[in-house]
């Protein structure tokens, strides 16, 4: 049976909404950042749903995170009072996570896409290259240039081989 | 090796929580479907608008041939408020009337003496402004074709005719090589619109006490320019000049004196004109030659038509067409197809102070002044009386029709246009904009504060 898109977003909203957040690094940003790609997911579901919706959520985010429109819409502001959320956790999980999380508002849109397509969602340079509309070379060349900031940025995050995989 | 990355990046999402976004995405997507409901309809506005403004800035161009179902339009308009002038795009093409006059519309804002221009054949009106009082079929001219326009060059003491040329747009100037001129009027065109005739006013010293007037016959491209006559100011001096159908011939008044010339400028005859008779305008050549009067019977407002020798003046036979009744004067257009005479028929203005079944010259007969209007009107042979064929609102007090539409001898019901014209669209929608984009830039601080509080709030 069909899937509703109601059913689509109540099972598949939590992986998304870790993606968006690792994409934006902010929980209001991710938020914004969802909530636009099943708004434009929901306008074209009747045609997308018997294929792979999740596929196409996550292709929208990663295009609108990087595109020129959408970079300029999220411009940072200040709010009357911090957003508090159960997850947040100030304490610390970790160092590591706090340094990633540093070293990634250091990345460009593009760097940040490779990043969170190969090292989080696994994929292929070829797969992350389809996913962000370009060439392979293209994810390579931003794969490296992420590696070398993150390096630079929060050395204990990457093992020193890794930026030679990239050459 | 990426292990620690990938084992950092897991982590850090794992605290993530579900963000409550369904309610919030479904709102966006019906939102943005209104938005481009709204943009579509934006579109589709401003596309049928710029389908109506451009063609005032791009249109093909007109064929100079359009003027071959020329016909004289039974009544003829006040020009529309805000009407294209006769150079705007689109091109009007040639035309059959061009008019003026003291109405309203006719003066501009500053009595600036519009002259209505009307196409060929439809009912589209242009405009262009003399700067002063400028009486068509006097001072402004329409040629044989109907395609061009000459006119004085304006207020400016410069010797010069203009040539507006209806179908290109362009105006050509044609300065006067008659030394010390400080104004040129176009007077007549020959038949085949390639020479014009025109009458340069010079001072006779330098303090401009007197002036003395040349009467020229010149080629458009200014290169060849006869002089006809040179002579003192005086009332009547050249104010009717009228080519015989082949060209050959030219006939002219100056005072009480006709005299028929060849385009080189040699006299061929003169003659002497009897009292309350003048030659009858540029249609006075008749096919056979001769050249026909204007008269006024003594004590009345009746004026008729009479054929003389065009070398001696006598009467010959003569023309069995009617005469026209209480008018301050009449002027000959030209002759139709069926030998009937078009003549403009000046209607007298009932509080002028003149009496116009006594002596009086006539150019104080067709001044604005005494006029209260005109019709257009046909002289068939053998009628009992004149048959109107055009008709003007009052205070149009001087029409001249092209000489293709008069040899034609076609007429058309006409729907003059409506209260407004091209350029009070374009500058109507033009100041629109501009005010709306000026509003929209000293607002934007507002606005965006407004738009993202709204979306604040809506993602909350």
């Amino acid at each position: 049976m069909t899937e509703t898109f109601h059913e689509f977003v109540v099972h598949r909203t939590p992986a998304l909404s870790r993606t968006a957040y690792l994409l934006t690094g902010d929980h209001q940003l991710a938020e914004d950042l969802l909530q636009s790609a099943l708004a434009r997911t929901y306008r074209h579901w009747r045609r997308i749903r018997d294929t792979d919706p999740e596929a196409y959520v996550r292709r929208v985010m990663y295009h609108q995170q990087v595109s020129w429109w959408r970079r300029r819409r999220l411009t940072e502001r200040l709010e009357a009072q911090p957003t508090d959320r159960p997850g947040d956790d100030h304490s610390e999980t970790t160092a590591l996570r706090l340094s990633l999380l540093h070293a990634l508002r250091g990345l460009t849109p593009r760097q940040r896409a490779v990043i969170v397509l190969r090292f989080y969602e696994d994929l292929t340079e070829a797969q992350a290259a389809e996913v962000l509309g370009c060439s392979v070379g293209t994810v390579k060349r931003h794969g490296h240039d992420a590696i070398r900031r993150l390096r630079a940025t929060a050395l204990d995050l990457i093992d020193p081989t890794v930026e030679r995989s990239y050459q | 090796m990426t292990a620690r990355l990938r084992e950092t990046l897991h982590a850090a999402a794992a605290d993530v929580p579900a963000y409550p976004v369904y309610e919030r995405a479904l709102a966006t997507a019906r939102r943005s479907r209104r938005r481009a409901v709204v943009a579509a309809v934006v579109v589709l506005v401003l596309a049928t608008l710029t389908g109506a403004v451009l063609p005032l800035t791009r249109t093909p161009v007109v064929d100079p041939a359009a003027g071959a179902d020329a016909a004289l339009p039974d009544r003829i308009a006040l020009p529309p408020l805000g009407a294209l002038h006769a150079t705007d795009r689109p091109r009007l093409g040639p035309a059959s009337v061009i008019f003026s006059g003291q109405a309203r519309r006719l003066q501009g804002w500053d009595e600036d003496g519009i002259i209505g221009v009307v196409s060929a054949d439809s009912d589209r009106y242009r405009i262009f402004s003399m700067g002063y009082e400028a009486p068509v079929g006097e001072q402004v001219i329409l040629s044989p074709d109907g395609r061009y326009v000459a006119r004085p060059a304006g207020l400016s003491e410069d010797g010069r005719v203009d040539l507006i040329d209806l179908v290109t747009g362009r105006t050509r100037r044609l300065h006067s090589k008659v030394t010390n001129s400080v104004g040129t009027s176009p007077r007549a065109w020959s038949p085949d619109g390639r020479q014009l005739v025109v009458d340069d006013t010079v001072p006779t010293d330098p303090t401009r006490s007197g002036y003395r007037r040349v009467l020229s016959i010149v080629t458009l491209d200014g290169e060849r320019w006869t002089q006809l006559a040179d002579a003192a100011q005086q009332p009547i001096f050249g104010s009717s000049v009228a080519f015989a159908p082949g060209g050959g011939r030219l006939a002219y008044q100056i005072g009480r004196t006709v005299t028929v010339a060849d385009p080189d400028g040699r006299t061929v005859s003169t003659f002497e004109l009897p009292a309350e008779s003048w030659l009858a305008g540029k249609g006075a050549w008749t096919t056979d030659g001769a050249l026909t009067l204007i008269s006024r019977k003594a004590g009345s407002t009746d004026w008729s038509l009479r054929r003389v020798d065009s070398a001696t003046g006598r009467n010959t036979a003569p023309l069995p067409v009617p005469g026209v009744t209480g008018v301050t004067a009449i002027r000959l257009l030209g002759w139709g197809p069926d030998g009937s005479a078009l003549v403009v028929a000046y209607q007298p203005e009932p509080l002028s102070p003149d009496r116009f079944d006594q002596p009086l010259e006539l150019d104080q007969r067709t001044a604005y002044p005494n006029v209260r209007g005109v019709r257009v009107l046909a002289l068939t042979p053998d009628a009992s009386a004149p048959r109107t064929l055009m008709t003007a609102p009052e205070q149009i007090l001087a029409v001249d029709v092209a000489d293709n539409v008069i040899n034609a001898g076609r007429t058309r019901a006409t729907n003059p246009p409506g209260m407004v014209g091209g350029r009070f669209w374009f500058w109507g929608i033009l100041i629109t904009v501009l005010i709306a984009g000026v509003v929209a830039y000293r607002s934007r601080e507002g606005r965006a504060l407004w738009l993202d509080d709204r979306r604040r709030r809506r993602s909350r």
